[in-house]
């Protein structure tokens, strides 16, 4: 994909279709330890060793298992090629943590690219779910959490098209200063 | 070939680096990876791709590109466009697939 972003959804979206309530998203960039390492943890269903043995394996998934498709295998090729590398941990009815490690400087990385996206529409796939983002550079972080946003909403849904507009130029001013600094 | 007698001759459109414009087609190369690019295009290459980020026009410059051609209608970075019109390097756009392109500049040009 020509985004980072892009995979981040299709995990997320995972992460929702196995009915997960709270998924945290936090991406990690060391430009010094020359890192950037993505994280998508949920509390979903989970999943058992034997299907997790098959995950990673695009010509099995595909065909016997709908649900993860391709989207772990070519994230885990994007890592791999860049030097680094894709892990999942998953418990059946715990939830499943994906971790992907990149070289932050190689060539091959394709960019982040729009994250902002990307976290609104999780957002706005389910309002029920909670969204924790952390966005670490170097020795500085930005988070995000929709519990605490929905508190001060006081009723008012969080798929509310002036809470989205608010929680997407809170998220794009935050990443601008994070990055600059 | 140059580089303004291809985009008259295929009508591609012009993003960014016109300046650049008169510089000498050598060939066409293919290719989205960045680092295998990087080891294989030739100088005065034209080269089509569909990755749109900054690092291209890094390549590009590397490996002495006569211009870039995003296929497919693709949408291009901003930085991108900024860092193509720096360099002077032009960065071009088609709505067609690289391998139509290929083909047309085949019919364009005496390129081998």
């Amino acid at each position: 994909m020509k985004e980072l972003a892009l995979h981040i959804l299709d995990i997320a979206e995972n992460s929702i279709r196995a009915e997960a309530t709270e998924i945290k998203i936090t991406i990690v960039e060391d430009v010094v330890l020359d890192v950037l390492e993505i994280t998508i943890e949920d509390n979903g269903a989970g999943m058992d060793n034997e299907f997790l043995d098959r995950v990673l394996d695009p010509f099995i998934t595909t065909r016997t298992t709908r649900k993860v498709g391709l989207g772990l295998p070519l994230f885990k090729l994007a890592a791999q090629q860049c030097n680094g590398d894709l892990i999942i941990e998953s418990r059946k009815d715990i939830g499943t943590k994906v971790k992907a490690t990149f070289q932050h400087s190689h060539i091959d990385r394709v960019p982040l690219g729009n994250i902002v996206d990307t976290i609104v529409a999780i957002i706005l796939a389910d309002e029920k779910i909670d969204i924790k983002y952390k966005h670490v550079y170097n020795s500085d972080e930005f988070f995000l959490d929709t519990v605490e946003i929905k508190e001060v909403l006081k009723g008012v849904p969080i798929t509310n098209i002036d809470v989205i507009l608010w929680i997407k130029s809170h998220i794009k001013e935050a990443l601008k200063e994070l990055v600059k600094s | 070939m140059l580089v303004k007698e291809l985009i008259q001759a295929l009508d591609l459109e012009v993003i960014a680096g016109i300046e650049g414009e008169d510089r000498e087609i050598t060939g066409v190369y293919i290719s989205d990876l960045l680092s295998w690019v990087m080891a294989n295009l030739q100088a005065g290459n034209v080269w089509i791709t569909i990755q749109t980020h900054v690092n291209v026009v890094a390549v590009a410059l590397l490996g002495e590109a006569s211009c870039m051609i995003i296929p497919e209608g693709a949408e291009i970075d901003e930085n991108t466009i900024e860092k193509a019109n720096q360099e002077k390097i032009p960065l071009l756009r088609s709505k067609l697939t690289a391998y139509q392109l290929a083909l047309k500049i085949k019919e364009a040009s005496n390129l081998k």
